[in-house]
């Protein structure tokens, strides 16, 4: 993000893109609800009524798979009525004539059709954007889990840049983050072309700094990211790319990934699958091996925040039976591999770790404790360098010659769209009980009372009439790709011919249904849109009971006892 | 002195996200004494039961909880003498309660609702079946709570609060008043 998050409820505008804070991130909800009380002008663009939406000024209520097409209208209607920061697009900023040729066809009226928004009403938003300062945009995974995303953010960044909104507090544009500490892990470098500190792995001074810091020679090639490892186990041609092991921590591509039917037949075939993680998980009934980890609360080191703010953790509690915190497991494996690792603690790693990477460099252990944080870039060790609240101050951004690029791309639709056989379009959403894919939430008995399996699928009441579905009652839904079964929740909040599911649950699993079509650059996938089909279950008792013995055979396979009810 | 009127608790839907933080922290101090719920996970052995009911439609979200009525129809509509009102608040005995739904039926809020009853940790059976005996549950306020409603001290966003209608009457008398005094007809 280029500003913090404390900075939220001071804006005066606030575009809220495909972000759902109430049920992803409630502590960052609560800023918005503040800015709200404080006067803030919200404008939501989503396709459901989140509770952002509920309190906005404008509703944008789009149809999935649009988001491009809305973002150049804007631009377009910004332009066009003369709503620019002329002075800073002229001093800060490269590529705009470019840009003005793309989006010089994005006539509000021309969105209309593709958005399903009344061209006025995206006058309005564009307005109310351009001309309520300082504006903020703040972006979630309704952005980034299309196949067309990163051109979505760069559109983003073109509306913040158009209007001058860079360069000060309670302005920008920012990526509210997927996952807790996905900041952290990018940070550091878990990246399949980074070092710590978005280092580029292919810049050969940069490794020879890397190499020369750990002894060992290094790849000068670019990793594969995650979405790609199933291909390359099961399809590649070429015997030096296939991947034949697997290791696999913190993470359940078994429950989290797109296609599941494909990532269980890539761990089944792949050789060798190593786990480390604090519960069983699906992904754990496919390792060879399973190492078990601490969970949060019985180990300690550093977080980053979506804003770039790095924060201690702290230990609890000890941790009971025969596990080990991540960092000793890692450090243990290195040195049965032949390269010793001997740390005594985080903050040896953490003080390696930043002596490598200049924008973390300031950011020690003591500055992190007294000042309960610090916002990266921190490059001196002082403790007058507090860190950087928010980004590209007096309009400097970080590239060479300190100017911002505009980057205009046209709209295209989701892969996948509405069929003949698959009438309608499915979305993958968060709730705010459960955690990403339940491995801690699904163990605690208190947040499986809010949601527990096989979870609900969203679907507008006139839908629910047509189908002949009630409330609660279990149903099918299939894609191209397989099927699961949940229960149908109507609700007005949705609109016809949409579905939404969260993604956690082992038997309503709805990545069963989607897609593995991934954005070029980032290779996210697109978990926002795919078709889909809902069918009735005229047997609901056979379907209640099947239910129970699809989760009891999980619980089994999975070696949680089923006798005792809980799991906890 | 005793207070006239009844306090109650209210959520407003512009602060509200529906984190359902009040909702837990109703079960938890609930549930903290004879039912060993504590403030770590796996202390939780009984259903998890909360007494205020976050709502959601089209166009709001906030808890929807009791407002302790001065003519509460839940009480008059009890035959078995189980809801009564104790220091200003409609409150229910569970060892009294027969699970008839008569104050489910009677609430116009649908503040009550019945759900399982647990002691010490384990949920109760009925006598002479092993089917789980339920009680008509509702907001007490936290009559036995220090510090007050635990939904009103959970929320993050301060979207609940406690009213206490005759001193919130007052407060808006004065108000009113001094509205009032800032006319041109007084001056």
């Amino acid at each position: 993000m280029s500003m913090g998050i404390p900075e939220v409820e001071d804006a005066g505008c606030l575009l809220c893109f495909g972000y759902n804070g109430a049920d992803s991130h409630p502590i960052v909800a609560r800023r918005i609800v503040r800015g709200r009380q404080k006067g803030m002008k919200i404008i939501c663009v989503d396709p459901r009524v989140t509770e952002t939406a509920r309190i906005s000024d404008i509703h944008l209520q789009l149809k999935g798979g649009s988001n491009l097409a809305l973002v150049n209208a804007m631009a377009h209607v910004i332009w066009e009525e003369g709503l620019t920061d002329d002075r800073f697009i002229q001093e800060h900023t490269k590529g705009y004539d470019e840009f003005l040729k793309v989006i010089e066809k994005y006539t509000p009226e021309y969105a209309e059709p593709i958005t399903h928004i009344p061209a006025d009403m995206i006058r309005q938003a564009a307005r109310m954007y351009a001309t309520t300062k300082p504006a903020m945009i703040l972006y979630g995974m309704g952005v980034c889990q299309f196949s067309q995303a990163v051109d979505v953010v760069k559109g983003l960044a073109n509306l913040a840049l158009m209007t001058g909104n860079f360069g000060g507090p309670s302005m920008g544009i920012g990526p509210v983050r997927g996952q807790n500490n996905v900041q952290g892990a990018c940070d550091m470098g878990a990246l399949p072309n980074s070092y710590p500190g978005y280092q580029n792995v292919t810049v050969p001074e940069i490794r020879e700094k890397f190499e020369k810091a750990w002894g060992v020679p290094l790849s000068d090639k670019v990793g594969c990211p995650i979405t790609h490892v199933p291909h390359r186990i099961l399809h590649e041609k070429d015997e030096k790319k296939r991947i034949h092991a697997y290791y696999i921590f913190g993470e359940d591509p078994a429950q989290s990934d797109p296609d599941l039917a494909e990532v269980r037949e890539a761990l089944d075939k792949c050789d060798f699958v190593v786990m480390q993680d604090i519960y069983m998980n699906k992904t754990g009934l496919y390792a060879d091996v399973i190492l078990p980890a601490t969970a949060w609360g019985e180990n300690e080191g550093v977080y980053t925040c979506a804003d770039r703010g790095f924060q201690r953790f702290r230990k609890l509690i000890e941790p009971e039976g025969d596990l080990k915190p991540d960092w000793q497991i890692i450090a243990e494996i290195s040195t049965a591999m032949g390269y010793p690792m001997n740390y005594k603690n985080t903050e040896e790693i953490w003080n390696e770790m930043i002596d490598l990477c200049p924008s973390f460099a300031g950011a020690t252990y003591e500055k992190l404790e007294k000042y309960n944080g610090v916002q990266w870039p921190c490059r001196d060790k002082s403790m007058e360098d507090k860190g950087t609240p928010y980004l590209h101050k007096g309009g400097n951004f970080a590239t060479a010659d300190k100017k911002a690029l505009f980057y205009g791309t046209d709209w295209h639709p989701p892969l996948e769209m509405e069929n003949d056989e698959y009438p309608m379009s499915l979305s993958t959403v968060r709730e705010v009980g459960h955690y990403s894919v339940r491995t801690m939430t699904g163990n605690c008995r208190m947040l499986r009372s809010l949601e527990d399996e096989p979870g609900w699928v969203q679907m507008n009441p006139d839908d629910c009439k047509r189908l002949n579905l009630e409330k609660g009652e279990l149903v099918k839904i299939l894609s191209k790709r397989g099927y699961c079964i949940t229960r149908c929740l109507p609700t007005e909040r949705v609109k016809p011919g949409a579905t939404y599911m969260t993604y956690q649950w082992w038997i309503g699993a709805c990545n069963e249904l989607t897609l593995a079509n991934l954005d070029p650059i980032s290779n996210t996938p697109e978990y926002k849109y795919c078709a889909c089909r809902v069918e009735k279950i005229e047997d609901q008792e056979w379907a209640e009971r099947h239910v129970k013995e699809l989760y009891d055979d999980i619980r089994v396979q999975m070696g949680i006892d089923t006798g005792k009810g809980a799991a906890s | 002195m005793k207070k006239e009127l009844g306090s109650f608790v209210i959520g407003d839907s512009t602060k509200c996200t529906g984190c359902k933080a009040c909702e837990m922290a109703c079960f938890t101090v609930h549930n903290q004494g004879s039912n060993h719920v504590g403030k770590t996970v796996g202390t939780v052995t009984v259903p998890v039961v909360p007494r205020l009911f976050l709502t959601k439609f089209e166009y709001g979200c906030m808890p929807i909880q009791c407002k302790h009525c001065e003519n509460a129809p839940c009480l008059n509509a009890c035959t078995k003498g189980a809801i009564s009102r104790i220091d200003n608040q409609v409150i229910v005995d569970p060892e009294k309660c027969i699970g008839c739904k008569d104050c489910m039926q009677a609430c116009p809020f649908g503040a009550v609702t019945l759900l399982p009853y647990a002691k010490d940790g384990k949920v109760v059976a009925q006598i002479g079946s092993n089917e789980t005996r339920v009680f008509a549950s509702k907001c007490d306020l936290c009559k036995d709570v220090p510090g007050g409603p635990a939904c009103v001290r959970a929320c993050p966003h301060e979207a609940l609060r406690l009213v206490d209608p005759e001193a919130e009457r007052e407060e808006k008398n004065i108000k009113a008043a001094e509205a009032l005094l800032l006319t041109k007809n007084w001056r």
